[in-house]
C-alpha cells in the first residue's frame, strides 16, 4: 500500500513533466505555424493561384429547326452522344469481387457491335490513368442507340463505370432530298451550307453555353454556368405539298428522258419556282439533279450529271467548265477528292438562283410591256413580219417565216420576234435599258438565300447597246438573268405591276414557339401600271388560249404565261451552240385572278431536238393539274373526254363550279379562217397538213405550225443561228 | 479501532454527476467543431454524405462513453482478456475475405449485416492501454528492471504491433501503439536515466535512417517520404504533393483565414482533405486564430486529464487515465507535426476531428474511462471525507472517556 502510494507520486512528477512536455512541443509547433504563414504566405497564395485551373466546358446549343408554311419540319436538330471511354474509372476496384472492368467491358461489346473491343481492352489495359478516350466508330450515335447503356449505367449499385457520354447536335432532314437546294445543309460544327442554312446561320444557331469557375474580388473561387441559348426557328413560306408535286414531275422528267439520246441525265438542270404573285413569297422551289441533305456528299447523286472541271486562265483566275464526260459509276470511283468535291459544290448549287441563261421569249412581255407603259406602242399597235429583220449586218429571223401583219396579242401569242424587234426599235436602248432595272434584271432580287448570282455585267447599258444587241435583247437573248428574277419581274407584270422582294421566310420564332419576327411581304417599286397589266395578262392567256402555249394549260382551268427557247453559247468556241438549248414555261394561274406563278426552265434536254418548249409546257401543266386543286382554285373550263379520263386517272376531283352555256365555248374568232390578200400569202399555209396532227408541218425544218393561225406549235421560237450576235460578257 | 467502514452503496445514475466538466466541454467542442470541418472539407465531392456518417459515429460514441462512466472502469480488471482477444482476432480478419481495401490499403473489417466498416487497429490502441496498466500494476517494483520491463512491453505491444505491421502495413499506426505502451512504462517508472538511453538510441536510428534514405534507395517508399520531408517542393509533384498542398493551405489561410466553406485546397488539390490533412483546412479556413484555438483546446484537455491521472486513487486507475493522455498528446502532436512538415508524412488523424468512425469512437470510450477514473476519485475522496468525519465523530464522542 505504501510503495503503490509512492509510485503514484513519482508518477505524478513524471505526468507532470509529460504535459509540461507536450505544452512546449505544442507552442513549437504553434511557432512553426507563424513562421509558414509569415514567410511564405504570399508566395503559398501565390501557387494555389497559379494551379488552379480554369478550364471551362462548353455547353452544346440547339440549332434553331426550319418548317414549312404548314408547320411541316422540314430540318430539325437531334441529340447525339460521343462515348468516351474513362479507363481510370474503369479499372477502379470496389473490392477483390467488386470491379467495374469487366462488365463494363461485356456491356460495351454487347451493347455497340461495332466496337472494337480488342483493341478497347488494350487500352485499357495499358492506360490505366487515362481519361479520355473516344473509340472511332461510336460517335456521334441516336439516343435510341446509347438509351440501354444508359440506363444501365444509371441502375443502383450499377458497376458500369468509366463510361460517359459527350452531348452534341445533329441535323436530321426529314424530307431527305425534299427542297435540297432551298434548305441547305450544315457541317458537323453546326456551320450552315447553301440555302436558308446558310443565310439564316447566325439566327438558327443558338449562343453556346459555357461552365467556368473564376477568382472573385475577395479571391474566392466562384463557378458560374452560362446556359446554353437555343437557336431560332424558321417559318419557311415553302409548302411542303407544292413543293413535292413540283419535285414529283421534275424528277419524273429525268427519269422518262434519262439516256434518251446520250447517256446521263434527262436534262443538265431543270428549275421550277412557284410563288405567291401577291405576296412574292416563294411556295416552291426546286431544281433536278438534287441531292440528299442527310447524305449531302453522297457521291451517287453525281451520276448522269455532267463533269465539271476547274481550268486556270492566264490572267490567274480560273473558271469551272463542264469537260463534256457524263459521270457514271467508273467515272465517280477514278475521281479524286478535290474532283469529287468540286463536282459536289456545282451539285449544291441552286439552279433557280445560282445559274445565269438567256432567258429566250419569255421576256417578250417584258419588252411589250415597256412600250406600253412608256407610249411607244399601243394596245392598237400592229406590226408587219415577213419572216426577218436585218439589224446590223446580222439578219435575224423569225420562227414563223412569215406573219404578216400581227396585232400586238399575236405577236406575244405567236412569239414573233420581228414584231418584238420593231417594238424595242421605238423605244431605242436608253429607255429599254432603264426599264430592264425597273424589273431587276441586272440586278440582285436579294432573296434570303444563298448564292444569287450577279448579272450586272451580262445585261447591256444605254452606252455599250448597239442596234442589234436592242433587237436580240427583245426577245430574251443576249442577255442573262436567273430564275428567280425571271419570276419576280414577271409576278409584277401580272399583279397590277406590283413588284414584291421575293422571300422564302415568314417567320421567325425562339425555342419557345415565340415570334421574333414576323417577315411581311414587302413591295419595293411599282413597274408598270395596272392597264399595261391587264393587257399582259390577256397577252399571255392568249399564248396558252391558241399559241405557242397550248399543251401547258391544265385540264378543266385557263392560265396565262409564256413560252420561251433560248440558244446557249458554247463555252469552248464563245460561239452560239447549233444544238443545245434552254427552253422554259412561265405561267401565270388562274388567268382571270392570278394567285400564284410558276417557272419552269429545261437546260439542254436529253433529247436529240432540245429546242422544243413542250418538254417544259408540259412539266407546268402536270404540276398544276395537282398543285391548282390543292390551292383550292376551282375550274372554270370545259372538260374534253380525255381530259376527264385524265383527271380520274390522276385521282383528282373535278372543281368545275357551274357549267358555262354551249353559247360561251364558242371560240368565234380563233377558229375562223383568215382572209388572205394574194401574193401576201404567208408561206406556211404552202405546208401540207399532218392527217394525224392537224398541225401543218414545214418539210424542211419539221416545225409545226397551227394549221389556220400559222404559228408555231413546235420548234423553235430562237433562231439566230451559230453566227448569231453574241454579247461579249456572256462569254467571259 | 480500526474497523473497517463499509462504503455506503452508491447509485451508479450518481456517477454522471461526477463526470469532469471540463473534459465533457473540451470534447464536445472538438467533436462539433469536427463535424462542421468534415463537412466543408468534403461537401464539395460528397455532399453530406461523410457529415452523417460521421455524426452518426459520435452520437454512438457518446452513447458508449455514458456507457462507460455507468459500469465503471475497474471492471476492465477482469475483461480486459476480451478487448485484447477481439483486438487480435480483428485485426488477423483483415487478411480473411471480410477485409475491406480502401484507398489503395486493406485496413478495415466488414461484417455482414453491420453497416459500416471497423478499423481494428483503433480497438487495439484500447487493448493496450487497458492491458499495459494492468502489467504495470502487476509487475510492482520489477517495473524499475528496465530489462523486464522491454521484455513487458514486447508482450503487451509485440503481438498487436506485429499483426498490424503484417496485416494492414501501417507503420503510422504501429508507432503510436509502441509510444503509447512506452510512455506509459516511462510514466510509471520512476527512473528516468534508462529512459533517456532508449530515446537517444532512438533519435539516433532515426537519424541514421534519414541520412541512408538522403543517399541511396535502400528505403524504399517510406525513405522517399523522407527526402520529400527535407524538400517538399521539389518532390510537389510525388510523394511530396501532400505535404506542399498542406502547406500552401496553411501559408494561404494567413492569421484570419479565407473563412468557413472557403478553402480552395479542398477542390481536388489536397486529396481526401477531411482525413489526416483537415487541420491545413483549419489552417486555411480559419487562419492562425483558429489554428491556434483548437490547440489551446488540446491543451486544456490534456492537462485536465493529466490532472486525472495524478489525482487518482489506484495505480490502475492513474495508468488507464496516463494511457489516454500518451494516446490523445501524440497523436494530436504528430498530426499537426505532420501538417506543418515538421516531421516526415506519416499517416496519423487529428483525435475528434479527423474523419473516422472507429477512431473517433475508440476515443470516446477512452474518454469515458478517463471519466469513470474521476468519478472514483472523487467517490472515493467522498468516502475518505465521510470516515475521517466519522471517526472525528466517533473521536469526539469517545475522546473524553479515555
Amino acid at each position: 500500500m505504501r510503495k503503490e502510494k509512492k509510485s503514484i507520486k513519482s508518477v505524478n512528477n513524471k505526468v507532470k513533466l509529460f504535459a509540461i512536455i507536450c505544452t512546449i512541443l505544442m507552442l513549437l509547433l504553434a511557432v512553426r505555424l507563424i513562421v509558414i504563414v509569415v514567410k511564405n504566405g504570399d508566395n503559398y497564395q501565390r501557387h494555389i493561384l497559379m494551379q488552379q485551373s480554369y478550364s471551362s466546358t462548353v455547353l452544346p446549343c440547339r440549332r434553331g429547326d426550319i418548317y414549312d408554311a404548314n408547320g411541316i419540319k422540314l430540318a430539325s436538330s437531334e441529340k447525339v452522344y460521343t462515348l468516351v471511354i474513362d479507363a481510370a474509372v474503369m479499372n477502379t476496384e470496389l473490392s477483390k469481387e467488386k470491379k467495374y472492368l469487366q462488365p463494363t467491358l461485356d456491356l460495351l461489346g454487347q451493347t455497340f457491335k461495332q466496337l472494337d473491343m480488342v483493341e478497347i481492352t488494350n487500352y485499357v489495359k495499358n492506360n490505366p490513368t487515362s481519361r479520355w478516350y473516344v473509340p472511332k466508330t461510336t460517335k456521334r450515335m441516336s439516343y435510341d442507340e446509347v438509351k440501354s447503356f444508359m440506363e444501365a449505367q444509371n441502375e443502383k449499385d450499377s458497376l458500369i463505370k468509366g463510361v460517359w457520354f459527350e452531348e452534341d447536335y445533329r441535323r436530321i432532314y426529314p424530307g431527305g432530298s425534299l427542297a435540297a437546294d432551298v434548305i441547305g445543309f450544315t457541317t458537323t460544327d453546326s456551320q450552315g451550307q447553301y440555302g436558308l442554312e446558310e443565310y439564316y446561320d447566325d439566327i438558327l444557331n443558338g449562343v453556346k453555353g459555357r461552365e467556368y469557375g473564376y477568382l472573385n474580388d475577395d479571391l474566392n473561387l466562384e463557378r458560374t454556368v452560362k446556359s446554353p441559348v437555343d437557336g431560332y426557328n424558321l417559318h419557311s413560306t415553302i409548302d411542303v405539298n407544292l413543293q413535292t408535286i413540283v419535285e414529283k414531275y421534275l424528277s419524273r422528267f429525268m427519269e422518262q428522258n434519262k439516256d434518251a439520246y446520250r447517256t446521263g441525265n434527262g436534262a443538265e438542270n431543270i428549275g421550277c419556282i412557284i410563288q405567291n404573285v401577291n405576296t412574292g413569297e416563294i411556295l416552291a422551289m426546286a431544281s433536278a439533279p438534287t441531292f440528299d441533305l442527310n447524305n449531302s456528299r453522297d457521291g451517287q447523286s453525281l451520276l448522269g450529271s455532267m463533269m465539271v472541271e476547274k481550268y486556270d486562265k492566264e490572267n490567274g483566275y480560273y473558271e469551272i467548265k463542264k469537260n463534256g464526260t457524263v459521270i457514271t459509276q467508273d467515272v465517280l470511283n477514278s475521281m479524286t477528292e478535290d474532283q469529287l468535291n468540286l463536282n459536289l459544290a456545282y451539285l449544291w448549287k441552286n439552279f433557280c438562283i445560282n445559274n445565269t441563261y438567256e432567258p429566250g421569249s419569255v421576256a417578250k412581255p417584258f419588252t411589250v410591256a415597256m412600250a406600253l407603259e412608256k407610249g411607244t406602242i399601243t394596245p392598237s399597235s400592229t406590226f408587219e413580219c415577213h419572216g426577218s429583220l436585218e439589224i446590223g449586218g446580222f439578219t435575224i429571223k423569225c420562227h414563223n417565216r412569215n406573219d404578216g401583219t400581227v396585232t400586238l396579242e399575236k405577236a406575244v401569242a405567236k412569239s414573233c420576234n420581228v414584231a418584238m424587234m420593231k417594238i424595242a426599235q421605238t423605244m431605242g436602248s436608253k429607255i429599254f435599258c432603264d426599264y430592264q432595272q425597273v424589273f431587276n434584271f441586272g440586278l440582285k432580287t436579294n432573296i434570303d438565300l444563298v448564292g444569287e448570282a450577279r448579272t450586272n455585267q451580262f445585261v447591256y447599258s444605254a452606252d455599250t447597246m448597239g442596234p442589234t444587241d436592242l433587237a436580240t435583247n427583245s426577245f430574251g437573248q443576249n442577255f442573262n438573268c436567273t430564275m428567280i428574277q425571271a419570276i419576280t419581274g414577271f409576278s409584277s407584270l401580272i399583279n397590277g405591276g406590283y413588284y414584291y422582294e421575293p422571300h422564302m421566310v415568314s417567320k421567325i420564332t425562339n425555342a419557345s414557339g415565340a415570334v421574333v419576327e414576323k417577315i411581311e411581304p414587302r413591295v419595293l417599286k411599282q413597274t408598270i401600271s395596272e392597264e399595261t397589266s391587264e393587257l399582259i395578262r390577256q397577252y399571255c392567256t392568249a399564248v396558252v388560249e391558241y399559241g405557242t402555249g397550248k399543251t401547258a394549260r391544265p385540264a378543266g382551268y385557263m392560265i396565262g404565261g409564256k413560252t420561251g427557247t433560248a440558244e446557249t453559247i458554247d463555252q469552248n468556241t464563245h460561239k452560239r451552240s447549233k444544238d443545245e438549248y434552254v427552253v422554259s414555261f412561265m405561267g401565270f394561274a388562274p388567268a382571270d385572278d392570278p394567285q400564284i406563278a410558276i417557272y419552269v426552265v429545261v437546260d439542254r434536254a436529253n433529247a436529240p431536238r432540245q429546242d422544243d418548249a413542250k418538254y417544259a409546257t408540259r412539266i407546268v401543266r402536270s404540276i398544276l393539274m395537282e398543285a391548282l386543286p390543292y390551292l383550292q382554285i376551282y375550274m372554270t373550263e370545259d372538260l374534253t373526254e380525255s381530259e376527264i379520263k385524265e383527271l380520274q386517272e390522276l385521282q383528282l376531283e373535278i372543281t368545275t363550279e357551274h357549267k358555262p352555256d354551249d353559247s360561251e365555248t364558242v371560240d368565234t374568232p380563233h377558229t375562223s379562217e383568215v382572209e388572205y390578200e394574194e401574193g401576201n400569202k404567208p408561206v406556211w399555209l404552202s405546208f401540207p397538213v399532218d392527217p394525224n396532227t392537224g398541225y401543218r408541218v414545214d418539210p424542211v425544218t419539221g416545225y409545226k405550225y397551227d394549221a389556220q393561225e400559222g404559228f408555231l406549235v413546235e420548234g423553235n421560237e430562237a433562231v439566230m443561228g451559230v453566227e448569231g450576235p453574241v454579247n461579249p460578257s456572256l462569254s467571259q | 479501532m480500526a474497523k473497517k467502514v463499509k462504503a455506503k452503496p452508491v447509485s451508479r445514475w450518481s456517477r454522471f454527476k461526477n463526470m469532469d466538466v471540463l473534459v465533457l466541454i473540451t470534447v464536445f467542442f472538438l467533436n462539433v467543431f469536427g463535424l462542421v470541418m468534415i463537412y466543408s472539407a468534403s461537401s464539395y465531392s460528397n455532399s453530406t454524405s461523410l457529415l452523417i456518417k460521421q455524426a452518426i459515429a459520435v452520437g454512438g460514441g457518446i452513447v458508449l462513453m455514458l456507457g462507460t462512466v455507468f459500469v465503471g472502469h475497474t471492471i476492465l480488471k477482469k475483461l480486459w482478456w476480451l478487448i485484447y482477444g477481439v483486438a487480435v482476432i480483428f485485426l488477423a480478419l483483415v487478411k480473411t475475405s471480410l477485409g475491406v481495401e480502401s484507398h489503395g490499403a486493406r485496413r478495415w473489417i466488414h461484417f455482414p449485416g453491420i453497416p459500416f466498416n471497423i478499423q481494428p487497429a483503433e480497438i487495439a490502441k484500447i487493448a493496450v492501454i487497458i492491458t499495459t496498466a494492468l502489467m504495470i500494476c502487476w509487475m510492482g517494483n520489477e517495473i524499475r528492471n528496465i530489462w523486464k520491463v522491454m521484455i513487458a512491453c514486447g508482450i503487451l505491444a509485440g503481438p498487436l504491433a506485429l499483426e498490424i505491421i503484417l496485416f494492414t502495413k501501417n507503420m503510422s499506426t504501429t508507432i503510436i501503439l509502441c509510444g503509447i505502451v512506452g510512455l506509459m512504462f516511462f510514466l510509471a517508472s520512476p527512473c528516468y536515466k534508462d529512459y533517456l538511453i532508449i530515446a537517444g538510441i532512438a533519435v539516433g536510428l532515426a537519424a541514421v535512417f534519414i541520412l541512408i534514405s538522403l543517399f541511396t534507395d535502400w528505403a524504399g517508399f517510406r525513405g522517399s517520404r523522407i527526402t520529400a520531408w527535407l524538400n517538399p517542393e521539389e518532390y510537389g509533384q510525388e510523394t511530396g504533393y501532400q505535404t506542399k498542398q498542406a502547406l500552401y493551405a496553411i501559408g494561404s489561410g494567413g492569421i484570419g483565414g479565407k473563412g468557413l466553406g472557403q478553402s480552395m485546397q479542398k477542390l481536388n488539390y489536397l486529396p481526401e482533405a477531411q482525413n489526416d490533412m483537415i487541420f491545413s483546412i483549419i489552417c486555411e479556413e480559419w487562419g492562425l486564430f483558429g489554428a491556434f484555438t483548437i490547440m489551446f483546446v488540446f491543451a486544456v484537455l490534456i492537462w485536465r486529464i493529466a490532472l486525472i491521472a495524478m489525482r487518482a486513487k489506484s495505480l490502475f486507475s492513474s495508468m488507464l487515465a496516463c494511457g489516454v493522455l500518451a494516446h490523445i498528446a501524440l497523436q494530436v502532436i504528430l498530426n499537426i507535426a505532420v501538417v506543418t512538415n515538421s516531421v516526415p508524412n506519416t499517416g496519423v488523424s487529428l483525435p475528434f476531428i479527423s474523419y473516422g468512425g472507429s477512431s473517433v469512437l475508440c476515443l470516446l470510450i477512452e474518454i469515458g474511462i478517463v471519466l469513470s477514473v474521476n468519478c472514483e476519485t472523487k467517490e472515493k475522496n467522498r468516502d475518505e471525507i465521510e470516515r475521517r468525519t466519522k471517526e472525528y465523530d466517533d473521536g469526539n464522542r469517545t475522546m473524553p472517556n479515555t
